[in-house]
């Protein structure tokens, strides 16, 4: 397949995650706020589902990512910045869906105040990463 | 279970960036470009506007020819707005590309070719 599929796929893929997981952390903190509440439950529901397909969908956005630029970790200037982010990124998502899965709804109190931080450090670095991604398209 | 999340991250970071160095190898083998090496912290190019006239008069002499004579492409492309590393440039200066672009290993020495990267740097 030429490279240009793969910049394709790599656009279509991508946004899904961002969005997935920064709504997971909304619907996470929003439950964590309204706890003891029915709401609550059907909120960390939404988070942890969201959470889920959101790390499914960054394997699918970092593999043709990876496809799209022929295997560059890093590379230079706003794709490095962006590589930088994403790296961190990508680890730290895999780790906390990982968690969230293992946890199910055992989660007590101060589990999901320590969840709630990973998830607002992952939100951080996606943001991050999805800034330099739409800076590499702007200099195309 | 926090230490099987770190085990799980931490694995699917090595599947990366192992894909990453596979695809790498296999892009190597079919083209005839040499990747820039990569390193975790850049230093920033350095430019002066002395350095950057001295850089024009490289790029006069040297690159004009098919750049256009104020780099806006003539048979070679415009060079403004470059949004590549120092290394990247010097290595395709030194390297050239093949068919389309001689090697200047042997005409530019690395001080001039710093000096030519900080006036390709200076066009917006």
């Amino acid at each position: 397949m030429t490279p240009a599929i793969w910049a394709k796929a790599h656009g279509a893929t991508t946004h899904f995650p961002i969005a997935l997981v920064l709504a997971s952390a909304v619907f996470d903190a929003a439950g964590g706020v309204l706890a003891g509440r029915s709401v609550a439950r059907e909120l960390h529901a939404a988070g942890f589902w969201t959470m889920m397909v959101g790390a499914a969908g960054s394997i699918a956005a970092v593999g043709s990512g990876l496809l799209m630029t022929k295997g560059a970790i890093l590379g230079h200037d706003a794709l490095r910045m962006h590589h930088l982010f994403v790296w961190p990124a990508f680890g730290l998502l895999i780790s906390v869906a990982t968690w969230r899965t293992l946890a199910g709804r055992r989660m007590t109190r101060p589990m999901l105040g320590g969840y709630l931080l990973a998830v607002a450090v992952l939100a951080a670095l996606i943001t991050a990463a999805g800034y330099y991604g739409g800076e590499l398209m702007m200099a195309r | 279970m926090f230490a099987i999340a770190t085990i799980a991250g931490g694995c699917a970071l090595a599947s990366a960036l192992g894909s990453a160095h596979v695809l790498r190898r296999a892009a190597l083998r079919t083209s005839h470009q040499q990747p820039t090496p990569e390193v975790w912290f850049e230093s920033p190019s350095p430019s002066s506007p002395t350095l950057v006239e001295e850089g024009r008069t490289l790029f006069l002499n040297n690159c004009a020819h098919c750049h256009g004579i104020d780099a806006t492409g003539d048979e070679g492309p415009d060079l403004h707005g470059l949004e590549v590393s120092d290394r990247y440039i010097a290595n395709q200066v030194t390297r050239g590309i093949k068919g389309e672009m001689p090697s200047f290993a042997k005409k530019l020495h690395r001080e001039e070719i710093t000096r030519l990267t900080a006036y390709l740097h200076s066009l917006e």
